[in-house]
């Protein structure tokens, strides 16, 4: 008995030891790169072209995204949610504020946190922060970002506190993640193999676009794994399967995966979810050189034929058939050809081409309001459905979709449909 | 190749069409105006934005409004649906009398080209009966108002008009309101 209780205490100390060194490993940041530029003796032309840069880097790593203000009036105010399954996480405020943003950061405090995850004072910011995707960041990158940031206008806007679930609101916690999951802060390297274009596609696409955090399947402690941009729910959405091969099968080629990052629309989709903002904060604000480079890194030399309607698989639902002629064909039309600038082609749209059908339900049930996308591209609203169609409709629809466009013979269930809107619902609420 | 069908049965105002074999394709706003010579409902975007083509479709849980232009027939299949025909009441000569909504569009001069007009009708017309069987504070009328009408489009009047008279309706109904003047006066009649 003693002996076993010996060991117990051995153990017991083992591990308050390992946690103590992943602790200390995790807690605070590492080295970082000195300064790109001296800020201070920059001269009026140079500060101006070093402040436009800021703001494409600021656009590619769209910082909006999760830092805008969602009850509009600036980009930069915070208050965005963003629901995990660890609570909900607000964006922050960046704008110059002395009082509530980052009015009082140098240009070294800004890298820090953007490439190792900590903020002055050596505070964790939460993961959600996407430094694992930042911590490539160029220290030049870095540098144009802070001067384009003290460039904009401060918004007195006091933070939103987060709601995380114990323990996560703890933020040593985030020590011990870090100590496993951070990557150390590492400019980024082209490689001695790769072109500029790729090199500049690779840093878009893994750095500062931060693609995998929701594309990216993440494992239980909510980190990345490492099949990189393999889709993942998220937020009660399926950020699709980004790899090569995935997006060839959807029928993607490059001109249209070209037109859909800077307009929002291509024969494939529409911008749509959280992806609506990246199109209006982001990707449409991109240089076309960058939007090739993404491309090519994305299709990796690769390209499908066209979007090319996939083949009925098995029979189509013939209770989801008269469902889409009486609620959908109106606008998508009977054979699913759509209409310029107002709704969607469904047959060569992708959205029924995923294994998991939680978009195209959320899509049905809840419509989409009419969008501006960019470029001159818009889409009318499409109504939501919720409230004609009850699960057993819904799985008939969606497994006609899937069928008639998708590729996919195998009927959804009803109970399939119930699942998904239970788990919608929990986002919603959480929000 | 032919284009396949379905056999279509249904009851527009009050009257059994079918079961006849239609195009199975065929959107509702088509088969009223084309098959049945019922043009008073107004085609006008054919997208489901501007709301000019809205019926009504009776069902167990109450009245609904959809756009005839984008709703395809196969789901009115068996239903039971009024048109902008069905709307008005009849005198003991037939002679068509309006309901309530439509009288008050005509008091306040609702409109002027009147194409939105069928549609601000049957929307009304189902706002009305959805607070028949669920009356809402006076408070809340305006709100409720604005929601009910808010997706039909109106290029010539500015709204107001059209508001104005539904707020009447609505206030004067007995009903409809929880604590409206018309409960009230009510209320004292039966005392
Ligand atoms: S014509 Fe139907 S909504 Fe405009
Ligand atoms: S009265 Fe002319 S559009 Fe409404």
């Amino acid at each position: 008995m003693i002996r076993v209780l010996r060991v117990l205490c051995l153990l017991v100390v083992l591990g308050a030891v390992a946690a103590g060194l992943l602790m200390w490993k995790g807690w605070g940041a590492g080295p970082i790169p000195p300064a790109s530029v001296d800020l201070a003796s920059l001269d009026g032309p140079a500060r101006a072209d070093l402040i436009a840069r800021g703001e494409q880097v600021a656009r590619a790593g769209d910082c909006a995204a999760c830092h805008t203000d969602p009850d509009g009036g600036s980009d930069l105010a915070g208050g965005m949610p963003m629901v995990t399954p660890m609570g909900t996480i607000y964006g922050t405020n960046i704008s110059p504020s002395e009082t509530h943003g980052i009015g009082g950061w140098s240009a070294d405090d800004l890298y820090t946190a953007i490439a190792w995850g900590v903020a002055p004072g050596g505070r964790n910011l939460y993961p959600a922060m996407p430094y694992v995707s930042y911590h490539a960041i160029t220290r030049a990158d870095s540098d144009a970002l802070y001067a384009w940031l003290m460039a904009q206008p401060p918004v007195e806007k006091p933070n939103t506190p987060n709601r995380l679930i114990p323990p996560f609101n703890l933020r040593f916690g985030v020590s011990l993640w870090n100590a496993v999951f951070r990557p150390d802060a590492a400019p980024f390297q082209p490689a001695t193999d790769e072109t500029p274009e790729a090199a500049r596609g690779r840093y878009l696409v893994d750095v500062l676009g931060h693609c995998g955090e929701c594309h990216t399947p993440r494992n239980l402690a909510y980190a990345m794994t490492g099949q990189p941009l393999a889709g993942n729910v998220i937020e009660g959405a399926l950020a699709p399967n980004l790899t090569p091969d995935a997006l060839v099968q959807r029928g993607w080629t490059a001109g249209d995966l070209e037109r859909f990052l800077a307009s929002g629309l291509a024969p494939q989709g529409v911008m749509t979810f959280r992806m609506f903002p990246v199109l209006s904060h982001s990707t449409s604000h991109m240089p076309p050189e960058d939007i090739k480079a993404i491309t090519s890194h994305l299709l990796a030399g690769r390209s499908a034929p066209g979007p090319v309607p996939r083949p009925v698989a098995g029979t189509p639902d013939a209770a989801g058939h008269q469902l889409y002629l009486g609620l959908c064909a109106g606008c998508h039309g009977p054979n699913g050809t759509g209409q310029p600038h107002s709704s969607v082609p469904l047959n060569t749209n992708t959205t029924a081409m995923f294994d998991d059908p939680i978009n195209l339900v959320r899509i049905i049930r809840e419509g989409v309001e009419a969008r501006d996308l960019a470029q001159g591209e818009r889409m009318q609203a499409m109504p939501g459905f919720a409230d004609r169609l009850d699960d057993t409709q819904m799985a008939q629809l969606v497994s006609y979709l899937r069928q008639r466009w998708g590729g996919h013979a195998d009927p959804v269930a009803a109970d399939r449909i119930a699942e998904i809107i239970r788990r919608v619902d929990g986002v919603e609420a959480a929000h | 190749m032919a284009i396949p069908k379905i056999s279509f049965s249904a009851t527009i105002n009050g009257q059994k069409i079918g079961p006849v074999d239609l195009p199975e394709d065929l959107m509702a706003v088509e088969l009223l105006q084309e098959y049945l010579n019922l043009t008073g409902t107004r085609l006008t975007c054919g997208q489901g934005v501007c709301r000019a083509c809205t019926i009504i479709v009776d069902g167990e849980e109450g009245s609904r409004t959809v756009p005839a232009c984008i709703t395809g027939i196969a789901w009115l299949n068996g239903r039971s649906i009024r048109t902008i025909e069905g709307i008005a009441g009849k005198d003991t000569d037939g002679r068509p009398v309006p309901s309530p909504v439509q009288q008050a569009f005509l008091k306040h001069f609702s409109f002027q080209c009147s194409y939105c007009t069928p549609g601000f009708v049957n929307a009304a017309t189902v706002l009305v009966e959805s607070l028949a069987k669920a009356p809402i504070p006076v408070a809340e009328v305006e709100g409720r108002i604005l929601t009910a009408l808010d997706a039909n489009l109106c290029r010539c009047t500015g709204y107001v008009r059209y508001y104005q008279a539904v707020r009447e309706v609505i206030l004067s109904t007995p009903g409809l309101t929880v604590d409206g003047p018309a409960q009230t006066a009510n209320a004292t009649v039966k005392a």
